[in-house]
C-alpha cells in the first residue's frame, strides 16, 4: 500500500509542478493569443486518426498473435517490440530514409500529391509509429484472455467464425482492448520523438509547447501542457471506466 | 443414428473407434484418463481433423476421408457438445445464453417449459458468474437442447459435482434424450456414471475400444483382462490345472464361505479390514503351501487357491476384437510372491483369522489377456 502510494504520489509529482508553476494570467495571456488553440485541434484529430489506424489494422494482428495462428510467432511479436525499444528520434530519423521525399516511396506518394514530411499524414505516421506497439502488445493480452472453448462452443452452436468473433470474442475482449487503445491515444497524443523530425508542420500540442519554450520561454509554455493534459485525459477515463463496469457486470 | 468410424493420430498411440448410436439411445465411452475418449468425440464435433474417417448424423455425411471426401465445419454440424466447464458465455444472461444458438429460435413457450424441466426458470435474468456449479450445467444443458442439435456429445460434464446433483442431472439428460430420440454419448472415467447414463457401454483403452454392451455384461463377462481391471476387477487368481489362465475377483461378487458350485474357493488370511460405505471392505492373503483336500489344487509358488472343482477345462471364447493385446500376461503371477485379494463383505472379520470365500462365477482369463469359457467341468456353473 505504502509502495503504491509513493509510486502514485512520485508520477503525479510533474503534474503537481506543472500547476503550481502556473498562474491564470499566464494561461489566459497564452491561451488568448490568435490560433493558440489551433495546435489542440491538429491533436484531437491526428490522434482519431491514428485511433482508426490502431483498430483496423492493429486488432486483426493481434487477434492473430494471441491465437497463435501466425507462423513464427516470436518474430512477428519481435517486429512490433522493434518499434518499442527503438527512440521515437531514431524512428523518425529512420522514417526519414524510409518514405522521405527522395525515397521510392516518397516518390510514389509525391505522384498522388502526398507527402510524407511536414503534413498531417507524417503526423498520423509518426504517431502510430510511436503508439501501435502499446495498442498491438495490449491487445493481444486482451485477446489472450478469451478462453477458445467459447468460441469452439459458440461455433457448435451454430456461428462461422466470423460471427464467432463479433458475438463473444470481441465483446469478450472488448475491456481490454479499450484500455490498450486509451494507452495507445495516451501515447499519440504525447508523441514527440518522431513527430519532431517528421512533422514539425502542422504543430501538434507537444510541437507547440516545444517551439513555444524555444521562442518565448517556459512560462508562457507550461499552459499548452495542461490544454493537453485536460484534453486527452477524458478519454482514457472513459474508457477505463467503461471497462470496469463491463467486468462488473460479466460478475452479475 | 449416428455413426462415426473414426481413427484419429495422437502423439502416442491412433484413436480408432467404430460406434453407432441409434436416436434416443445412450452410449458411454468408459475408459481411463488419457484413453482416447475426448477424442472421438471431438472428431465427431468436427474440433479434431481424423487420418481416417466416416462421420454420419441422421443421414447427412459430416466427415468423409474416402472420395468424395468432405468436412463440414462444426458451426454446421449440429453437434452439441457439453464439458466438464459449462462454458457459458460470461457476457450475457442466462436468457441470451439459452437463445445463444440461431436455430433456437424456440417461441417463449418451450422456453418456459424447458427452463422449468431443468430447473433454472427463475435465473434467466442471471449472469453466469452468478450461478452455482450445478446451476451453470444446467444452464449448458439447456442450451444444447434449445439449440435443437442432432447429437448430444457429453464428456465428463459432472465431473467435480456432488454425487447427488449427478445423479440429478444425469436422471434429466436421461429422460430428455428419450424425448428429444437424439442419439448421446457419455464419456466417463468412472463406472458408476457410465452404468447410471448408459444403454451400452464402450470400454476403451489406449485408443482402443476393447468391448462394447450392455453395462451389465460388460462388468458380469469382461471380454479382455484389461477390461476387467478397469470395470474393478482388483484381484487375478491362478486357476489350477490350467496354466497361464487367471480368474478375475471383483471385490464385490464375492460370497463367505466355500461355495464351490457357485464358483472359485479362496481361502487364506485376513490381513485387513475397514469399512467400505455399508460393507466392511477385506484384504485377504491367500493361504500358501499345498493343500491336501482332493478338490484343492496346488499351485506353483507357493500360492494356494482352493478351487471348489477340479480339473477346469478351458477353451478359448472366441471374442471379438481379434489383435487387441490384453495388458499382461496372467501366467507369469504364478511365480511370483502370494496373491491377495479384496472383497467386499456385509459382515466385519478379525484380521489375522483364517477365511474362506468364493468368487462368484468369476471370468477367467488366458495367457493372452482374453476371457475364456471353462466346460462344465470347470470352475463354477
Amino acid at each position: 500500500m505504502a509502495g503504491a502510494g509513493l509510486i502514485w504520489i512520485a508520477l503525479l509529482g510533474p503534474v503537481i509542478a506543472l500547476l503550481t508553476h502556473l498562474s491564470w494570467s499566464a494561461i489566459s495571456s497564452a491561451l488568448s493569443a490568435p490560433g493558440a488553440l489551433d495546435p489542440l485541434v491538429v491533436s484531437l484529430e491526428s490522434g482519431a486518426v491514428t485511433l482508426a489506424v490502431l483498430l483496423l489494422l492493429g486488432t486483426p494482428l493481434a487477434w492473430m498473435l494471441a491465437r497463435g495462428t501466425l507462423p513464427f510467432p516470436r518474430v512477428w511479436e519481435a517486429g512490433v517490440l522493434c518499434s518499442l525499444l527503438l527512440p521515437p528520434l531514431v524512428i523518425g530519423l529512420l522514417l526519414i530514409f524510409m518514405i522521405g521525399p527522395y525515397t521510392p516511396i516518397g516518390q510514389l506518394l509525391a505522384h498522388v500529391n502526398l507527402s510524407t514530411t511536414n503534413t498531417f499524414l507524417a503526423l498520423v505516421i509518426a504517431e502510430v509509429y510511436e503508439s501501435a506497439p502499446y495498442y498491438v502488445l495490449g491487445a493481444q493480452a486482451a485477446f489472450s484472455g478469451v478462453d477458445p472453448r467459447l468460441e469452439q462452443q459458440a461455433e457448435l452452436l451454430g456461428d462461422r467464425p466470423r460471427r464467432v468473433f463479433r458475438r463473444v470474442t470481441l465483446p469478450l475482449a472488448a475491456p481490454g482492448l479499450t484500455m490498450a487503445l486509451a494507452v495507445a491515444w495516451a501515447r499519440a497524443m504525447g508523441a514527440f520523438g518522431a513527430v519532431v523530425i517528421i512533422a514539425y508542420h502542422p504543430f501538434g500540442i507537444p510541437m507547440q509547447i516545444y517551439s513555444t519554450l524555444q521562442v518565448t520561454g517556459l512560462a508562457s509554455a507550461l499552459p499548452f501542457a495542461l490544454v493537453l493534459l485536460v484534453v486527452a485525459l477524458p478519454l482514457p477515463l472513459a474508457a477505463y471506466t467503461w471497462s470496469a463496469r463491463a467486468r462488473g457486470r460479466r460478475r452479475g | 443414428m449416428l455413426e462415426a468410424d473414426v481413427e484419429v493420430d495422437r502423439r502416442d498411440f491412433a484413436v480408432r473407434a467404430d460406434l453407432r448410436v441409434a436416436p434416443g439411445e445412450r452410449l458411454a465411452l468408459f475408459g481411463p484418463s488419457g484413453a482416447g475418449k475426448t477424442t472421438l468425440l471431438e472428431a465427431i464435433a468436427g474440433l479434431v481433423r481424423p487420418r481416417r474417417a466416416r462421420i454420419a448424423l441422421a443421414g447427412r455425411l459430416l466427415t468423409s476421408t474416402e472420395p468424395p471426401a468432405c468436412t463440414i465445419p462444426p458451426w454446421q454440424r449440429r453437434v452439441g457438445l457439453l464439458r466438464q466447464d459449462p462454458g457459458l458465455f460470461p457476457h450475457l444472461s442466462v436468457r441470451d445464453n439459452l437463445r445463444y444458438a440461431r436455430s433456437a429460435t424456440a417461441p417463449g413457450a418451450e422456453l418456459a417449459k424447458l427452463t422449468a424441466e431443468l430447473g433454472i426458470d427463475g435465473l434467466l435474468a442471471a449472469m453466469p458468474a452468478r450461478l452455482s456449479g450445478g446451476q451453470a450445467h444446467r444452464v449448458a444443458l439447456g442450451r444444447l437442447l434449445f439449440s435443437h442439435c442432432d447429437a448430444l456429445l457429453l464428456d465428463e460434464p459432472y465431473a467435480g459435482l456432488d454425487a447427488s446433483l449427478r445423479r440429478v442431472l444425469t436422471d434429466l439428460v436421461v429422460t430428455l434424450v428419450a424425448e428429444r430420440e437424439v442419439p448421446a454419448i457419455l464419456v466417463a472415467h468412472e463406472l458408476a456414471e457410465a452404468q447410471a447414463f448408459a444403454d451400452r457401454l464402450a470400454v476403451i483403452d489406449r485408443g482402443t475400444v476393447l468391448q462394447a454392451g450392455t453395462p451389465h455384461d460388460v462388468v458380469l463377462r469382461p471380454a479382455w483382462r484389461r477390461v476387467a481391471e478397469l470395470v474393478g476387477y482388483t484381484g487375478f487368481v491362478p486357476v489350477p490345472g490350467a496354466t497361464g489362465t487367471v480368474a478375475g475377483i471383483h471385490p464385490e461378487r464375492v460370497i463367505v464361505g466355500a461355495h464351490p458350485a457357485r464358483g472359485l474357493v479362496l481361502a487364506g488370511v485376513v490381513t485387513t479390514c475397514r469399512p467400505a460405505g455399508a460393507l466392511w471392505e477385506i484384504i485377504m492373503q491367500l493361504r500358501a503351501g499345498t493343500d491336501d483336500r482332493a478338490t484343492g489344487g496346488a499351485i506353483a509358488g507357493g500360492v494356494a487357491a482352493e478351487v471348489g472343482v477340479a480339473g477346469s477345462g478351458v477353451a478359448s471364447s472366441g471374442v471379438a476384437g481379434s489383435g487387441v493385446a490384453g495388458s499382461g500376461v496372467a501366467g507369469t503371477e504364478q511365480t511370483r510372491g502370494p496373491v491377495s485379494v479384496t472383497g467386499r463383505l456385509p459382515t466385519p472379520q478379525v484380521a489375522g483369522e483364517e477365511l474362506v470365500i468364493t468368487a462368484d462365477d468369476p471370468p477367467c482369463f488366458g495367457p493372452d489377456g482374453a476371457a475364456l469359457t471353462l466346460r462344465a467341468a470347470g470352475i463354477g456353473r
